[in-house]
């Protein structure tokens, strides 16, 4: 893993055309939804929460969702974790369904809130998934995994404390560890950041770019936050209600390797801009 | 109250008992303020002790008949002992199965409500009738009494877990049968404790019931004897051992919680405010 890790590093550093921003992308499709609609029976009405959604994820991109509350972002990442089946269209994970997906535990989750175990100690928790989705792994084999992947979310030595003595930045690192100890294709988060302050959510987005360097998943990210989106995404949906749909695709083409001063960067400015506007935008035309 | 956010077992033990003196010290106190005033007035005012005797003449009684006492005690304690034990099983049972199968919980739940708005006091007579003086009757009378805070707690556990943790185990392909017995169970502990206290309350009013319809033993027969001869001391006197085995009964359900959930939050009943 640790030549793997420098190897990322070399080409990342030596030169940052070595890995070409977007939109140019010739990976081959990851997650692929080809007019997606989501019904929700709402006492006995149906309501669409959900229409035409036409996205092509590419494999190792890192791909963000925005847009106002009651967009359907979050029920999409639902959809592609198999956890809500599209009413109508197809949704692909690695060329499998999502289902056939989860069975070959290409899926790793993360949400706002941590959802810890309170009763199992930090590395624990990170092994826990784990230890679910494979009942014949040895548990000294998990913790193993759990533990590296508890590293690599830079939490060194909190193997030991239990989730109500850890900080909310911290307990979000585990549940991150947790998802990578399943070692996933396919990394789906729900606002991940969203309950954390904004000096730990800046921390937070750059360890969660630094993983996504070093192990290529190919991450969906659902986002309140602009700053957020353009910093991390190689590319953002921005999503618009009234049916819920994806109004824009907007590719970021802020260089790599990305750290602190990318925030200074007049390609951040102008990409922050540019989904402000369609943000709002998307706002105006809201259906009251 | 101490600021550091250790726990109850972190603590030492020196400082865990000082502690513990200074909490009970204002219950002591009022307790004994009482009792000298108890006495008092019945020295005072002459009560005859048949109508309340005074604390002298309670600890007297439960002196001379301590044989006999703890004989019933010992009755008693295990009708409770038993018809708790399967009060906690029937009420966990309920509640996973009211959980687990959906439709047949539809169908279960408001018969169990209705069911608990019978008033137990009037089944005794009918356990007694079905199943005759013996042990039977008073743990079948427990059961109905207290299996209902630990089903009710229960699938107040079961059901207050955070759906994203269903979510996550379901994205890993976790049966529901796993997700019961991994996530949902475990999180409905603190819950399950807490319907388990209020249980073991019940149980030993169960127990005293289901003695006083009918048994040839236990502190509800040895009270009951005693008011056919008017022997009030003695009725004190088996109060008072009915307390402390409920008491006692009460710690070590408390500390079983202290032990098996500790990561729950601590209950103190009377807070400081602000």
């Amino acid at each position: 893993m640790n030549a793997r890790v420098m190897n990322v590093k070399v080409a990342g550093t030596a030169g940052s055309d070595s890995r070409p921003a977007a939109p140019v992308d010739p990976a081959p499709p990851h997650i692929a939804a080809r007019g997606v609609a989501v019904d929700f029976r709402i006492e006995e009405r149906r309501q669409r929460v959900l229409n035409d959604i036409n996205l092509i994820v590419p494999k190792g991109s890192f791909v963000s969702l925005i847009g106002p509350s009651g967009c359907g972002k979050s029920t999409l990442l639902k959809v592609m974790a198999g956890l809500i089946a599209p009413s109508e269209g197809d949704m692909r994970v690695a060329g499998l369904s999502p289902q056939e997906a989860v069975k070959a535990r290409l899926i790793g989750l993360v949400f706002q809130e941590a959802t810890l175990l309170p009763w199992k100690n930090a590395l624990e928790n990170a092994a826990f998934l784990l230890m679910t989705a494979d009942e014949t792994i040895k548990r000294r084999e998990a913790f193993e995994r759990a533990a590296a992947m508890l590293r690599l979310v830079g939490l060194d030595d909190a193997d030991k404390k239990m989730p109500s003595q850890l900080s909310g930045g911290m307990r979000q690192r585990v549940a991150i560890a947790r998802a990578l100890a399943l070692n996933p294709e396919v990394l789906l988060m729900d606002e991940p950041f969203g309950a954390l302050d904004a000096i730990t959510r800046e921390e937070m987005s750059e360890c969660l770019l630094d993983i996504w360097e070093r192990t290529g998943k190919t991450v969906v990210l659902v986002t309140h936050s602009i700053d957020e989106a353009v910093f991390l995404s190689r590319e953002v949906h921005v999503m618009g209600t009234g049916p819920a749909r994806i109004i824009e695709t907007l590719p970021i083409s802020l260089p790599h390797p990305r750290t602190e001063d990318s925030y200074a960067d007049p390609a951040f400015a102008a990409a922050e801009n540019r989904l402000r506007g369609l943000l709002i935008e998307s706002h105006r035309r809201r259906r009251p | 109250m101490t600021d550091a956010p250790m726990s109850w077992a972190e603590q030492p033990s020196t400082a865990r008992f000082r502690k513990g003196v200074s909490d009970a010290a204002p219950a002591l106190g009022l307790s004994a303020a009482v009792i000298v005033f108890w006495e008092l007035v019945i020295r005072l005012f002459g009560v005859p002790s048949f109508v309340l005797p005074a604390p002298t003449a309670v600890v007297a009684s439960l002196a001379a008949n301590w044989r006999a006492l703890a004989v019933a005690a010992e009755a008693t304690a295990i009708e409770v002992l038993f018809g708790f034990v399967l009060s906690g099983i029937v009420g966990i049972a309920v509640a996973i199965v009211i959980v687990r199968f959906e439709r047949f919980g539809r169908a279960v739940y408001p018969l169990i409500v209705l069911f608990q708005n019978v008033p137990k006091v009037a089944l005794a007579p009918i356990f007694i009738l079905w199943f005759g003086y013996d042990l039977a009757p008073k743990i079948l009378l427990i059961v109905v009494i207290a299996f209902f805070p630990v089903a009710i707690d229960m699938l107040a556990g079961l059901q207050s877990v955070d759906p994203s943790f269903v979510s996550l185990m379901r994205s890993v392909g976790a049966s529901r049968g796993k997700i019961m017995l991994r996530v949902r169970i475990p999180h409905s502990l603190p819950h399950l404790m807490a319907g388990l206290k209020v249980a073991i309350t019940f149980s030993v009013i169960g127990a005293i019931v289901g003695e006083f319809a009918g048994a040839n033993q236990g502190l509800g027969y040895v009270i009951q004897f005693a008011s056919t001869q008017l022997d009030t001391p003695l009725i004190f006197a088996a109060l008072i051992v009915v307390s402390v085995l409920g008491l006692a009964f009460y710690y070590v359900v408390e500390f079983a919680e202290r032990w098996l959930v500790p990561w729950a939050p601590k209950f103190d009943p009377v807070q400081a405010a602000g």
